[in-house]
C-alpha cells in the first residue's frame, strides 16, 4: 500500500495545497477505513490493497477518448486536461468556479466529512492536484448536453475531482465517463449542488480494462424544489466502489436512481448509496441492479433515512440481482431508517437467475439459447440504460455491454 | 383409425413415450401418429399430461425422456434442442405465452422467423421486408400493428396474448403445431378470430394437435382424431364425436380407467 505509506510518512505530494494538508492530515490519524464499518466490511482486501499500490503519477496523462467523436451540440470536457471553460450564451452560461469558491466549498464538506463514510474523498482530495479539479457554476436553459471524462493512466494512480454548482431554475443533461486504463486506480470524487428548481440528469458511466480499479465517490445536495435523476452503469474492473450520498437539505425535493452494475472473472464492484432526506415531502424512486458471473462479486447496501423532520416522505427502494454462475457473489441490504411517521416507504430485493421459461419460449420459435440469454440481459439492461442521458444517441452502450457479455 | 394406410409418411410420431421431471414420471407410455393434413385433439383433466406431452414434443430441457422415441420428419428428435426443433418446423403455442419486458415483439418475431427461414434457405428478411410480411399476418389474426411495438406479451390481455401465438405460427409456418389450450381465455368472437387464424395457416402438408377441454374450439375447427389422456397415457381415440361424447359424460369415467389400470 504505496500511497498510504506515502501519506503516513508525508512524501507524497510536492507542493501541497491548504486542501490537501487538510485532507493528508485527517488521514494520517487514520490512514484507512475501519474495515468492521457497515460499508467496507465487504470489500475484498487484497483487491483494496492492490488500489492502493500504483503510484500517482500525473505525467503521460494524455489520452484518446475512446469513442464517440465529439459533436458540435454538446459540450465535452476531460478533468486535467482542457478544464479551461467559459461559455457565456443567451439561454445560459457556464463559468469555472474561481479558486477561492473552490476552497470555500471543498473545506466546507471536509468539515462535515465522516472518517469512514468519506474516506474515499479524504483520500481523493489528498491527491486531486489543483489541475484535476474541475469546479464548474452553470445557470439558464437550454444548454446543450455536457460529457465530463476522467480517466487514469496504466501502472498510475490518478486523482480527479469535479464540483458542479447548478443555479437555480437550471436544467442540464449531464454524461460524466470514468475510464480505467490497464492496470491502474482512479479516484473520482465529485459534488454536485442543486439549487431551488434546478434539475439534473446525470449519468455516470464508468468501465475499465484488465486491472483497473475504481474509487468513484458521489456527494450530491439538493435544495428545495430540485430534480435529481441518476443512470449508472459500471462494468470491467478488477475492483471498483461506488459511493452514492444525496442530501435533501430541506426536502421537497425529487430524486430518481437507476444503477447497474456488472461483474465477471473475479471481479469485485461494489455500489454504497445513502439517501437522506432532511425535511419534508421528499422522493426518492431507486432500483439498483447487479449482475455477476463467474467468480465475480457484486455488493449493494443503501440506506435511506429519514428523520422527525421528513414527514410525508416517499422513498422506494429495490435492489434486483442476476447470479449466472454457480461461483458468483452477490450481496445486498437495502435499508431503512425512519423516526417520521407519516411516511410511505418500502424496500425490497430479488436474486434470481436467467428466467428458464423465458429462455425455453424464445427457443421454441428458434432462437438460440446464446441469443435468448443475450435478449433477456439486452431487457435486463435496457431499463437502466435507457435512463442514462446523453448516452442513447453517441455512446452504443447496450451494444458494448451485450458484445463484452 | 390410426392404423389405416396412409398414402405419405407421417409428420410426427410418437412411440411408447415415458417422461419424466425430477424422478417423477409424467408421460407412461404415449402413443401418437399425425399424418400430413390432420388434425388432432387432445383432451383430458388437468394434470393428466396433456401440455407434458406437448413440452416435451418441443424440447422442454425440464423433462428426461426415459424410454420411446419422438420422430419428426422420420427423424428421431429426442435429443434435438428446443430451438433446433422449432427452427426444422415444430410450433408450440403456449397456454401461457411468457412475458418478456424489455424485447420489443417485433424484433422477436424477425429474429424468430428468420432463424426458420435460415433453416429453409430462405432469405433472411431485414426490418423493412420483415414488416411488410408481418402486416399481411396480423390480418390473419386482426391484430393492429400497435401490438409489434410493445414487449413481447407485455401488457397484452389473455386473448391478445393467444392471437399473437397464431400470429407467430402463421410467420413460421410450421409443419406441425401444437397448439395447448389456445382457447383458454378467449370469449366468442376472439375464438372465432383465433379459430380462423388457425385455418387459414393449416393445410394439407400441416399437422395440427389442439389441446383442449372444451367442445367450443372444436366446434370452429373439426378434428380428425380426437385423444382422451389420462395419467399419462392416451386412454381412448376417436373420431369428433368422442368430444361430443366427453362434453356430456365429463371426464369421471377416466377416473376409474386410472383406477384399473
Amino acid at each position: 500500500m504505496e500511497i498510504i505509506e506515502k501519506i503516513t510518512t508525508n512524501k507524497l505530494v510536492e507542493n501541497q495545497t491548504e486542501i490537501q494538508k487538510i485532507c493528508l492530515h485527517k488521514l494520517k490519524l487514520s490512514p484507512l477505513p475501519n474495515p468492521k464499518s457497515e460499508i467496507w466490511r465487504l470489500s475484498n482486501k487484497s483487491k483494496f490493497s492492490n488500489f492502493l499500490d500504483y503510484s500517482v503519477n500525473e505525467e503521460n496523462l494524455k489520452f484518446d477518448t475512446p469513442y464517440p467523436k465529439n459533436s458540435q451540440s454538446t459540450i465535452r470536457l476531460i478533468i486535467g486536461e482542457n478544464c479551461q471553460i467559459k461559455l457565456i450564451e443567451e439561454n445560459y452560461s457556464i463559468h469555472q468556479l474561481s479558486e477561492d469558491e473552490l476552497d470555500k466549498y471543498i473545506k466546507e464538506q471536509i468539515s462535515v466529512f465522516d472518517q469512514n463514510e468519506n474516506w474515499s474523498d479524504l483520500l481523493n482530495l489528498s491527491l486531486s492536484c489543483k489541475k484535476n479539479i474541475l469546479g464548474l457554476k452553470i445557470n439558464g436553459s437550454k444548454i446543450p448536453p455536457i460529457e465530463i471524462f476522467s480517466h487514469s493512466s496504466s501502472n498510475s494512480f490518478n486523482a480527479k475531482t469535479l464540483v458542479i454548482f447548478l443555479e437555480k431554475n437550471c436544467d442540464i443533461e449531464l454524461l460524466q465517463v470514468n475510464l480505467g486504463k490497464k492496470d491502474s486506480s482512479l479516484s473520482q470524487s465529485t459534488f454536485c449542488v442543486l439549487d431551488e428548481n434546478s434539475s439534473l440528469n446525470h449519468g455516470v458511466v464508468s468501465y475499465g480494462e484488465t486491472g483497473s480499479n475504481l474509487l468513484n465517490s458521489l456527494n450530491v445536495i439538493q435544495q428545495k424544489n430540485s430534480e435529481y435523476n441518476l443512470g449508472s452503469l459500471h462494468f470491467k474492473f478488477n475492483y471498483a466502489r461506488f459511493e452514492i450520498n444525496i442530501k435533501q437539505s430541506e426536502g421537497n425535493a425529487k430524486t430518481n436512481i437507476k444503477g447497474i452494475q456488472i461483474t465477471k472473472k473475479d471481479e469485485q464492484i461494489s455500489t454504497y448509496t445513502k439517501i437522506d432526506f432532511n425535511g419534508p415531502n421528499g422522493f426518492l424512486d431507486q432500483i439498483n441492479k447487479s449482475l455477476a458471473d463467474d467468480k465475480s462479486h457484486a455488493i449493494f447496501e443503501g440506506s435511506i433515512i429519514v428523520p422527525k423532520i421528513a414527514q410525508k416522505t416517499d422513498a422506494s427502494q429495490l435492489s434486483r440481482n442476476l447470479l449466472l454462475s454457480n461461483l458468483a457473489q452477490i450481496d445486498t441490504k437495502p435499508q431503512l431508517e425512519i423516526i417520521a411517521d407519516d411516511v410511505k416507504c418500502k424496500h425490497g430485493a430479488t436474486i434470481s437467475q436467467l428466467n428458464e421459461e423465458e429462455l425455453f419460449y424464445m427457443r421454441t420459435r428458434g432462437i438460440t439459447l446464446a441469443e435468448a440469454s443475450k435478449l433477456q440481459l439486452s431487457s435486463y439492461f435496457q431499463e437502466v440504460i435507457s435512463f442514462i442521458p446523453v448516452s442513447k444517441d453517441r455512446w452504443d452502450l447496450l451494444d458494448k455491454l451485450l458484445n463484452e457479455n | 383409425m390410426q392404423s389405416q394406410m396412409k398414402e405419405s409418411d407421417p409428420i410426427l410420431e410418437v412411440n411408447n413415450l415415458f417422461a419424466s421431471t425430477n424422478n417423477l414420471p409424467i408421460l407412461k407410455g404415449v402413443s401418437l401418429t399425425i399424418y400430413p393434413g390432420e388434425i388432432h385433439a387432445i383432451m383430458g383433466r388437468n394434470g393428466c399430461g396433456k401440455s407434458t406431452l406437448s413440452k416435451i414434443i418441443a424440447g422442454h430441457p425440464s423433462y428426461n425422456i426415459t424410454n420411446g422415441y419422438i420422430k419428426f420428419s422420420g427423424e428421431n428428435i429426442n435429443s434435438l434442442e428446443p430451438e433446433e426443433r422449432s427452427q426444422s418446423g415444430i410450433f408450440l403455442g403456449f397456454q401461457y405465452p411468457i412475458e418478456i419486458p424489455g424485447v420489443s415483439n417485433l424484433e422477436f418475431l424477425r429474429v424468430s422467423t428468420n432463424a426458420r427461414r435460415k433453416f429453409l434457405n430462405k432469405e433472411e428478411l431485414d426490418t423493412f421486408d420483415f414488416e411488410e410480411l408481418v402486416k399481411e399476418k396480423l390480418e390473419l389474426v386482426k391484430m393492429d400493428q400497435a401490438f409489434l411495438s410493445r414487449s413481447v406479451n407485455q401488457g397484452f390481455s389473455g386473448g391478445e396474448k393467444k392471437r399473437n401465438e397464431i400470429l407467430q405460427m402463421a410467420l413460421l409456418e410450421p409443419k406441425i403445431a401444437i397448439l395447448d389450450e389456445t382457447d383458454s381465455g378467449l370469449d366468442i368472437d376472439a375464438l372465432r378470430i383465433v379459430a380462423s387464424g388457425i385455418k387459414k395457416i393449416s393445410n394439407a402438408q400441416t399437422g395440427i394437435i389442439l389441446i383442449t377441454h372444451y367442445q367450443r374450439l372444436l366446434d370452429e375447427i373439426e378434428p380428425n382424431y380426437v385423444h382422451v389422456m389420462a395419467d399419462g397415457q392416451i386412454i381412448k381415440t376417436g373420431g369428433s364425436d368422442l368430444a361430443l361424447e366427453l362434453e356430456k359424460k365429463g371426464y369421471e369415467w377416466t377416473d376409474n380407467f386410472v383406477k384399473e389400470t
